[in-house]
């Protein structure tokens, strides 16, 4: 059975700009729809509401910074099961390593390129096992 | 004065136990032979008078020539003597002629004891028997002063009392008067009794002469030893000087140091305390000294680690470093410190004290705690509004939001193309200091180099193309791996290729090859660019390093990318060079070990 397309993201970002520009790119270029959340307290509940296909998280936030409010989603038996993709500026092989082992679907790191953001995230969900998808 | 300084040289080092047994038999000949010429005098002396007394006695015998004949054969032959005495005195008295003036003198000594066995031989039965008693007379003083005048060596004696006796005793056998007949046989047992006289005074000269050498030598030896002793006294006030100079010198330098400096004894308690050591934890010398400095600067899990630390210390008698210790001051405000202990060990190989020297790095950790946090600053908090910049830029370049003029598309996409070059600049720095810190992590694996080749050329076919620059691979490729970070790899051979890119000619061509040395892999990039200036080729690989920094502007590039590449290649047991290329151009080479199981 060949992969549902990614068409529902939801992303955490604290900087508007790039949460402007990350719009734009899933938006008109994905052509995804997008939930954007800045603050991280606000997620969890958020992404219930809106049912996303993919969580992309960024690595700072303000508050609780991405890896503790991955924990918290793999709490919720709501949110346990969506794949999660980090973007971050640290790019060494420890803390890649480390995301992995958290259970990250995949990273990207910063800066990333919003012309290739959305083929980027379809490579990922794409490569995902089927009951990582959220699929029964 | 030569016998002595012979002795000297000798036995310079015999001990004293050993000179009072063992003395040279040639230095005891010397000093007989010493004595026996010291008594020859006398013994001519006698012999002249006797002579003339018999002379004079005799000369109404009947054998008036015979008696003349014999004065004068015994005159010759004691100023014979006498010239041998005087040869004696002036000449060398060394122990190595001795014997041979020992053998002269018993020549002169045979001639001598010859001329009374004449006197007795020839003349006795001739005279009348109140003058032959006055020769027996005679003759028994001559063969007793002999005892004395040859004390000193019985068998010279007994050379003497030869010739004397043999004639004699047969003159007396001979006579008619019954009494001397009977004395014949009693002159060999005087004779017999004389030498044994003179061996017996041998004996003792012998041991006197064995005592004044053992004296001597003594003497000499407690001579030297006593220079020696004042030598060492000298040598020890000198070392007391030094010791004392070099301890005022090294209190100096405890006393100034700017370092905490303790000397602790074996068992950790304070000995002394200098100044800074003082000024550094608030505590005086008086209150720390005898006590377990320990006590005052660390914890209890503290000081069970350092206890640790300390055994290990005694044990190997080596320096141990105590790093980054979280130090209490009096005032109850931490430091941190760097300690070392060394411990002082004496001839035995005894710890007798432990230098402790502590210094406060405290600055020094927040320094580096500070250059931490900016370059993790610059990592992120940088990189951030650069990825909003590129990210807008990208979208507004990309079309996606629709079209603007070409003039505002020349702008935006010059300020994409400078907004990326930041981020390089950025990039390039932040792996230069890690790279330079010992913190880039490098997960080195065998790879085979062709493949990695093959990719980087791939990669960067897209930038070549920028510069209608075409790569090409040339001649055959070795399947061989190495042993690298591929991420690393890749950036070092994304560094070479675009740069051959960037100064090539247009239309012109990069060859790039393997070449398998034996050991290594060779790979290289040959461009026919403008070539690296003869005052630029030992900057070459430092930073920002670009012959010509218009270019940097033109053509793109940090001025970090060589600088890095050597140091990665470096980091992954490589070497980086370039060379000129014939014809024109640069070739710029990497060598890599080749990976076997087991090199890694």
């Amino acid at each position: 059975m060949t992969a549902p397309p990614l068409n529902r993201v939801s992303y955490i970002e604290d900087d508007e700009d790039i949460q402007r520009i990350v719009r734009l790119s899933l938006e008109r270029i994905g052509k995804m729809s997008i939930d954007i959340v800045s603050d991280p307290e606000e997620a969890i509940g958020r992404m219930i509401a809106f049912k996303p296909d993919l969580v992309v998280l960024d690595w700072m936030l303000p508050g609780i910074d991405g890896p503790t409010l991955f924990r918290r989603m793999q709490a919720r038996a709501e949110t346990c099961r969506l794949p999660v993709v980090f973007i971050t500026a640290k790019a060494s092989a420890r803390e890649l390593e480390e995301l992995r082992a958290l259970g990250a679907a995949g990273t990207i790191s910063k800066p990333f390129s919003p012309n290739d953001l959305p083929a980027q995230l379809r490579a990922i969900w794409d490569a995902l096992p089927a009951h990582a998808r959220g699929q029964p | 004065m030569s016998l002595l300084s012979t002795s000297a040289q000798a036995v310079p080092s015999a001990s004293a136990a050993d000179s009072t047994a063992a003395v040279e038999p040639k230095l005891l000949v010397a000093d007989r032979v010493a004595q026996l010429y010291g008594q020859l005098p006398l013994g001519i002396a006698a012999s002249f008078a006797l002579i003339i007394v018999l002379a004079y006695g005799l000369r109404d015998s009947r054998q008036t020539w015979m008696v003349g004949t014999w004065a004068a054969m015994a005159l010759v032959i004691n100023v014979a003597r006498g010239i041998l005495w005087w040869s004696y005195q002036r000449g060398e008295r060394g122990s190595s002629d001795a014997e041979q003036w020992m053998r002269w003198l018993a020549i002169g000594t045979l001639a001598n004891g010859t001329v009374w066995g004449v006197l007795a031989g020839l003349f006795f039965h001739l005279q009348p028997a109140q003058e032959n008693l006055f020769m027996l007379l005679i003759l028994a003083g001559v063969l007793v002063g002999g005892i004395a005048m040859y004390a000193a060596s019985w068998p010279l004696y007994a050379l003497y009392g030869a010739p004397v006796i043999l004639p004699f005793t047969y003159n007396l056998m001979a006579h008619e008067l019954e009494a001397l007949q009977a004395l014949a046989v009693l002159v060999p047992v005087f004779y017999a009794a004389c030498v044994g006289v003179a061996y017996r005074l041998n004996q003792l000269f012998l041991s006197g002469f064995r005592s004044q050498h053992a004296f001597r030598r003594l003497n000499t030896e407690y001579a030297a030893l006593n220079k020696r002793l004042a030598r060492q006294l000298e040598e020890l006030s000198d070392a007391r000087a030094q010791v004392e100079a070099s301890g005022r010198k090294l209190t100096l330098f405890v006393e100034g140091s700017p370092l905490a400096v303790f000397e602790l004894d074996p068992r950790g308690l304070a000995l002394h305390t200098n100044p800074a050591a003082e000024n550094l934890f608030g505590y005086a010398a008086s209150e720390l000294n005898g006590r377990a400095i320990a006590e005052f600067l660390f914890t209890p899990e503290q000081r069970i680690e350092i206890a640790a630390r300390w055994r290990e210390m005694l044990g190997s008698r080596r320096p141990v470093m105590l790093l980054g210790q979280p130090t209490r001051r009096r005032d109850g405000n931490a430091i941190v410190c760097e300690w070392s202990l060394t411990p002082l060990v004496n001839a035995e190989g005894r710890v007798i004290s432990i230098i402790v020297q502590g210094s406060d790095i405290t600055q020094q950790r927040e320094a580096e705690r500070l250059k931490q946090e900016f370059t993790s600053t610059l990592s992120h908090e940088l990189r951030t509004p650069l990825t909003a910049v590129i990210g807008a830029l990208q979208l507004v370049n990309s079309g996606a939001l629709g079209v603007s003029g070409p003039e505002a598309c020349e702008m935006t996409e010059i300020a994409e193309r400078n907004s990326q070059r930041l981020l390089d600049l950025i990039n390039d720095l932040l792996d230069l200091e890690k790279i330079e810190s010992g913190k880039l992590p490098v997960t080195l694996q065998p790879m085979p180099l062709d493949e990695l080749l093959r990719e980087s050329l791939v990669l960067n076919r897209a930038f070549a193309d920028r510069f209608k620059v075409h790569l090409e691979l040339l001649g055959a490729m070795s399947p061989a791996r190495v042993y690298v970070d591929r991420r690393r790899m890749l950036q070092i051979l994304t560094n070479l290729l675009s740069n051959a890119a960037k100064f090539s000619p247009e239309g012109g061509i990069v060859e790039v090859t393997l070449q398998d040395l034996g050991a290594g892999l060779r790979i290289a990039v040959h461009d026919r660019g403008p070539g690296i200036p003869a005052d630029f080729h030992s900057k070459i690989f430092n930073r920002f390093a670009q012959a010509d920094m218009s270019l940097t502007r033109k053509k793109g590039g940090t001025g970090l990318g060589l600088a890095i590449c050597k140091r990665l290649t470096e980091l992954m047991g490589g070497k980086i060079g370039y060379d000129d290329r014939p014809g024109g151009g640069t070739t710029f080479w990497v060598e890599l070990p080749k990976y076997t199981a087991g090199s890694a």
